[in-house]
């Protein structure tokens, strides 16, 4: 089976517990306006307007379809800025067994692999073919960082085989969701309270972006919410950055720390040591 | 630097220029006995001494048993067995006065977590760790050379505990610290420690003590850069063959196995055991020191040490492959490692007592002015691969050496809130065979340059012609505009 992946992080501090190998795939199913790492968001139209500002010849269009050549490329980037679709000409197609592969010659350094994006669960088929191979030689971990918008049955499946969840929330008020992300929360609210029921929701982000989510009455709803849910997720508060957005809101500034500390102390308050801080 | 040269310098304070009259003094000497041969290959800088003089009359590394030391006292000394807190770092900070080397300052300082605990009782906990953090600001002060070493572990001491954290709070170059790390010893509460403090500070080393211990018995320590030795013992010399410029002389790969190689590790060999036949028989140390006298060290525990370095550029001047990146260029590598480890066993080590009679092998980190050539068996600085197959290319390289080799591992700043995943890379690289992993992070204020830390700031000030209290910080600061040292391969997790 084959999946589309943007890239693989070989070693990843910050993709759940311990390190870990970090599969972003390509495709999701919101477009969020502080999105940081945009070119995961579609899937490559082929417009070839990427082609005209390369300027080492890494990219070439055959049979109107876009060819990447990874050794040419000096990484300038200078393609996926230029790209009106929120795609990238970089990611690839790989078969499951040769990410296992990949993932099982790097065991030994290894506490997990954790599917990334991108919506990850989008390609909730080569997640669960690419698991339970992994899983059958050895004992490593696997998580999914999703944004919570899952349908049922994919959601039910990777229930049935991951060992954890990282999920972003990106609003509690729905109108304000809907402006960030456009879509409404109304399933990852639902999710969350899913999942939260078993024991595999690792931990629940939340970007804060000044004006929009960042009221202290809405973040302080959440980490109750999280508290009344059970007794082990984190909430990670995460600020704003402009880095990689591609969107007006690239203009915005980083998030206020000072802010970022009163707000922390308030969802301290509720969950104590499961609220984590981001520098 | 001639004679004026160094009493006119301005850059350079004057115990330093002390040092370096004493070299100019020895220097006045003819060098050695060597073969017309050998002294070509030290001439074309394809062997180099590391500066150590041409009539050398101390050994270059010395471990003294300083838990001998701790438990007889000293009669030269005149210091009685200490009996509390007090005394034994009294006792301490006299004895490294007395320590000879190469750079004038002790490059071990002892296993001192194990020693002080032992006196741990004897005070209040308040004034034990008074003690402790004025024992360690007197080294600093008083051996200010990053090559000055103290060793830790594998067992969690609370003197350990009590040294990391205080060496946290000061953010010193000096001294240099290594943790022997055992995945059975060590508990991993105090590694996750250790390693919470080293991507902080740069230190401590994590030493493979499992490895080492197989090579060289439980009395071991680490000294100067990353140089494992017995206790009780040390090295008589280093000497260093320039693999890159060996491979310059061959015709061709084959050529370069059969006919180079063996030549110049011959040579290699001559020097050093000229060099510690001197030091044993015309300097005649162990006649003369106290050390040997009164069992501090003893010439059994004794052994020279023959560096290698830029094997790098060996492997790509005679095969143009790129270690690390192509599965045939570390099967060379392992073929010249066999080959100058075969030449080097043939050969009878002067005085090698503390090896088996041969010489140590040892790969040699580079020195300041070595310019582009990379140190050791490492991976060159900025090509180096992910670190998976970093650490898999050289765990196989490092299982040749028995008297020291190390990389260095640079993580962004991500790590420090990860801890558990660092540790998991860490026991993959002891897994691997990796000797002794040295960890730190791109935006640390002290910087590894090869086995020894100098401060950010303090090359700054070097760069602007103060002068500094720290020897090593020259060395530092050349290093970095030389080896491109802040270009090491950052481990960057977007």
């Amino acid at each position: 089976m084959k999946g589309y992946i943007n890239k693989i992080i070989e070693n990843s501090f910050i993709d759940g517990p311990g390190n870990r190998m970090a599969i972003f795939l390509q495709g999701c199913n919101m477009g969020c306006l502080y999105c940081h790492n945009p070119e995961t968001q579609r899937m490559c139209i082929n417009c070839g307007r990427c082609l005209e500002v390369c300027s080492q010849g890494a990219l070439s269009i055959k049979e109107g379809k876009i060819n990447y050549n990874k050794q040419k490329c000096i990484g300038c980037d200078r393609c996926l800025e230029v790209c009106s679709e929120f795609s990238s000409p970089k990611y690839f197609e790989m078969q499951s067994d040769e990410l296992v592969k990949i993932i099982l010659d790097n065991e030994i350094f290894l506490d997990g692999i954790t599917f990334s994006g991108g919506e990850c669960t989008l390609q909730t088929d080569f997640i669960v073919d690419v698991v339970e191979k992994v899983k059958q030689k050895s004992n490593l971990t696997a998580f999914i960082d999703t944004n919570g918008l899952i349908n049922e049955n994919d959601l039910n499946r990777l229930i049935s085989c991951v060992d954890g969840f990282m999920m972003d929330v990106k609003a509690i008020d729905d109108n304000t969701h809907r402006f960030l992300t456009g879509v409404s929360n109304e399933t990852v609210l639902k999710n969350l309270k899913l999942l939260a029921k078993t024991d595999l929701l690792y931990e629940v982000r939340y970007v804060l972006v000044e004006g929009y989510n960042d009221s202290v009455e809405q973040v302080k709803y959440l980490a109750e919410l999280i508290k009344n849910l059970n007794d082990y997720t984190r909430l990670v508060l995460i600020p704003f950055r402009p880095l990689g957005v591609k969107t007006y809101f690239k203009n915005l500034p980083l998030y206020n720390r000072q802010k970022y500390d009163i707000i922390y102390d308030e969802i301290y308050k509720v969950l104590k040591d499961r609220a984590i801080k981001k520098d | 630097m001639n004679v004026f040269e160094i009493i006119s310098n301005t850059n350079i304070d004057y115990k330093e220029k002390r040092h370096l009259l004493a070299l100019a003094a020895e220097n006045t000497l003819s060098y050695v006995n060597l073969s017309v041969k050998t002294e070509k290959h030290l001439k074309k800088g394809i062997l180099c001494d590391i500066f150590e003089g041409h009539a050398p009359y101390r050994p270059r590394y010395i471990l003294p048993d300083y838990e001998k030391y701790i438990k007889n006292g000293s009669e030269y000394l005149g210091i009685k067995p200490p009996k509390d807190m007090y005394e034994v770092v009294n006792a301490l900070m006299v004895i490294y006065q007395y320590v000879p080397s190469i750079t004038g300052y002790p490059v071990y300082v002892g296993q001192l977590d194990y020693i002080l605990e032992n006196f741990l009782d004897t005070v209040s906990e308040g004034e034990a760790r008074n003690l402790i953090k004025m024992l360690l600001i007197n080294i600093e002060k008083t051996l200010p050379d990053a090559f000055v070493h103290m060793n830790i572990g594998p067992k969690e001491t609370r003197a350990g505990r009590i040294i990391l954290e205080i060496e946290r709070e000061l953010k010193k170059a000096v001294p240099n610290i290594s943790l022997k790390y055992s995945k059975e010893e060590t508990p991993l509460d105090f590694a996750k420690f250790a390693a919470e403090v080293a991507l902080e500070i740069g230190k401590p080393y994590f030493v493979n003590h499992e490895e080492i211990k197989n090579l060289l018995g439980e009395n071991y320590g680490i000294a100067s850069c990353y140089n494992t030795l017995k206790i009780g013992g040390g090295s008589y010399t280093l000497v260093r063959l320039n693999l890159k410029k060996a491979s310059q002389e061959a015709k061709d790969y084959r050529d370069f196995i059969d006919n180079v190689l063996p030549n110049v590790v011959d040579s290699l060999c001559e020097v050093i055991n000229a060099r510690a036949k001197f030091i044993v028989e015309e300097a005649k140390f162990f006649e003369t020191s106290f050390l040997a006298k009164e069992g501090l060290i003893d010439i059994n525990n004794f052994t020279s040490m023959a560096g290698i370095f830029g094997l790098y550029e060996c492997i790509e001047t005679l095969k143009g492959l790129k270690l690390g990146h192509d599965e045939e260029a570390l099967k060379y590598g392992e073929e010249i490692l066999d080959k100058i480890k075969e030449v080097i066993d043939s050969n009878e080590g002067y005085g090698c007592f503390g090896t088996d009679g041969k010489i140590g092998f040892h790969a040699q980190s580079g020195i300041d002015s070595d310019i582009d050539v990379t140190a050791g068996v490492r991976i060159k600085i900025g090509n180096e691969p992910s670190i998976y197959n970093q650490i898999k290319t050289e765990g196989r390289l490092h299982k040749y050496f028995n008297t020291g080799v190390s990389d260095i591992y640079v993580f962004d700043k991500t790590a420090r809130q990860n801890v558990d995943g660092v540790m998991k890379i860490i026991d993959a690289a002891m897994k691997s065979g990796i000797k002794v992993f040295a960890l730190n992070t791109s935006d640390s204020e002290l910087i590894r340059i090869t086995g020894y830390l100098v401060k950010r700031s303090d090359i700054e000030k070097y760069n602007r012609g103060e002068v500094l209290r720290e020897d090593t910080v020259k060395l530092g600061a050349e290093s970095i505009k030389n080896n491109k040292t802040l270009d090491r391969r950052v481990r960057e997790v977007e």
